[in-house]
């Protein structure tokens, strides 16, 4: 016997016209390419065997589900799907059903594409294991229901396969993720209003200043105008004086206008409150620019992702966080040109908040009460394909055996009251979401440095499975 | 004290509206007022000339107005210190004592009470 392979359908379809071929063993990738290339191998009147197929020639097919498989199927919490190598429903459950929002003879059959076709296409997990025949566990993904609606999931997917080793489809479960990221956001603002809790005290000494002033010149300012009133009625009585025209009660009138003025140095009264008033004005509108910003900072953003200035957010966020720290540290900023990047701009405010409050903090804990000062860096730059933001400082830095905590959620080293021990772990799924990373140097006594890389072009990251 | 008997306050903040508003409330309290923006220039007035009194702010760049106090207290031990802050954090007052404040005044700040306050701390034999 003689045995050729060839790896090019189309090769293999010209040497069948060509030459006696006995048996054409043919081993694509199950599908419509594989159907078309054995239809025209079959046209050319050779006996076909396709790999993976059974003895008796009929091709391998998912089974159909048996006795106790039903019971397991109907009572499970998670939906199921088993779906074959076209990508064909087989069998569902009932919270499938739910989910998908359709009955199950609605699904049997169908394209599972028409609800898992994801968004962006890398998230469509059953396609690729089907295309990979690899596991993946936990992914998080979308479905699209026929009305439209969307359904965020989690989603396993195993492939299936027989004794023989033959993938004949894909098996795979998930759950309604809409509540648990309804929470998820809930914990992101309470995290938020933990943190502005800390804000607040800066901000009201931002606050406080102005108001200050403000306050010191208002009381002053009524102290002028009686002092104004008094110098007015003088010049009242000389207006009347004159127009009596009774010449020595206007002289007296006129010697006591003088000495008013004099009194109440209404040169400088009249100056000085034009000051006052511009100072204060001032002061108003500063006071006006904070809330408006902590204002902002307590939005939450649109569901959908924006293009914006990273260097804006850092610097931003930088300026509502500076009052409470400015008297123990030196801040240097390093910003570099970057491009706009598809993010939501309150939740990276968010992430570049906490990492500067906890700089500050392991500054005030290394140097607080002596007469030393510390110094936070912010930096910003392209790096391939990312915009990299650091937050470096010089403050008490990690001990080695909790670097490798510090993101994990309810961790912390504060004393209770000050954090929350969702910081950081806040920040890591934020910077997940953005399809970048968060990283940490840190020396112990010697300070840390955090890196964020954001992703320049819109992505997830793919999850840790793929 | 000045010749013409005013008694001199060196008033310190690094906020240069307050220390326009401080001066407009102190206008007719008697007082000669001199002003700085920094604990550096403050620092010079203490060495070029005696000074009765010092109001300084809490926070400021760099530096608290307690650090400044105690530098200030080892440059003329007799002048008055006091402090004035706009910062919600209790600063204890073992501390105040120990470093001798005689007054603490937080923004903003009572006009009437401003003034007493001085008067109380830099003329106690007329109250």
């Amino acid at each position: 016997m003689h045995i050729v392979s060839i790896d090019d359908p189309e090769r293999a379809l010209a040497r069948c016209r060509e030459a006696a071929v006995e048996l054409v063993i043919v081993d694509l990738e199950p599908g419509a390419e594989r159907e078309r290339w054995l239809e025209a191998l079959r046209r050319e009147g050779r006996p076909v065997l396709v790999a993976g197929a059974q003895a008796d020639g009929t091709p391998r097919r998912l089974r159909e589900p048996g006795p106790y498989d039903d019971e397991i199927l109907q009572n499970m919490n998670s939906a199921l799907l088993v779906i074959d190598t076209d990508a064909c429903i087989t069998a569902c459950n009932p919270p499938a059903e739910l989910i998908l929002g359709e009955r199950a003879d609605a699904l049997r059959g169908r394209s599972v594409r028409r609800w898992f076709a994801g968004d962006p296409p890398g998230e469509d997990w059953v396609a690729r294991t089907l295309a990979q025949g690899v596991r993946f566990r936990g992914a998080e993904s979308t479905i699209t229901r026929s009305d439209g609606t969307r359904v965020p999931i989690g989603i396993s997917c195993a492939p299936i396969v027989d004794s023989d080793g033959v993938r004949l489809g894909v098996v795979a479960t998930f759950q309604d993720l809409t509540e648990i990221k309804q929470l998820q956001r809930q914990v992101l603002q309470a995290e938020k209003m933990a943190s502005i809790g800390q804000l607040a005290a800066g901000v009201a000494h931002e606050i406080n200043n102005p108001m200050g002033f403000i306050h010191a010149n208002l009381f002053q300012m009524a102290e002028y105008v009686g002092d104004l009133r008094r110098v007015f009625s003088a010049v009242d009585e000389l207006r009347k004086a004159v127009a009596r025209g009774d010449t020595a009660e206007a002289r007296e009138a006129a010697g006591r206008l003088d000495a008013t003025a004099e009194e109440t140095q209404v040169d400088f009264l009249l100056s000085d409150l034009a000051k006052a008033i511009r100072e204060s004005q001032e002061g108003s509108e500063r006071i006006r620019h904070i809330v408006q910003d902590l204002r902002e900072f307590s939005h939450t953003d649109t569901g959908e992702r924006v293009l914006a200035d990273v260097n804006q957010c850092l610097d931003s966020t930088a300026t509502i966080v500076w009052p409470m720290m400015k008297h123990l540290v030196v801040l240097e900023k390093e910003f570099h040109q970057l491009p706009s990047v598809p993010c939501f701009p309150m939740q990276l405010k968010q992430v570049f908040m906490n990492l500067l409050v906890n700089a500050f903090q392991s500054i005030e804990e290394k140097i607080g009460g002596s007469s030393e000062t510390g110094r936070i860096q912010l930096r910003t730059e392209v790096r391939g394909e990312f915009v990299v933001v650091s937050v470096s400082d010089s403050g008490a830095g990690i001990a080695p055996e909790n670097l490798a905590r510090i993101f994990d959620p309810f961790f912390t080293t504060k004393k209770v009251g000050v954090g929350t021990g969702l910081g950081l772990s806040t920040c890591y799924s934020i910077v997940r979401r953005h399809g970048g990373t968060i990283t940490v140097e840190s020396q112990l006594g010697r300070g840390s440095s955090f890196e964020v890389l954001l992703r320049i072009e819109a992505g997830e990251t793919p999850d840790d499975g793929a | 004290m000045v010749p013409d008997g005013r008694l001199s306050l060196l008033v310190v903040d690094d906020e240069p509206r307050i220390l326009s508003a401080l001066c407009r409330t102190l206008r007719r309290e008697g007082y000669e007022v001199l002003t700085s923006e920094t604990v550096e220039g403050a620092l010079r007035v203490l060495d070029a000339r005696p000074i009765d009194a010092i109001l300084s702010d809490q926070r400021m760049p760099g530096t608290s107005g307690m650090q400044f106090l105690a530098e200030a207290a080892r440059r003329q031990p007799d002048a008055i210190r006091m402090l004035i802050t706009g910062w919600t954090e209790e600063i204890p007052a073992s501390q105040l004592e120990q470093l001798g404040v005689r007054a603490l005044i937080t923004k903003p700040w009572d006009d009437a009470k401003l003034k007493a306050t001085l008067r109380r701390a830099l003329r106690p034999e007329a109250c």
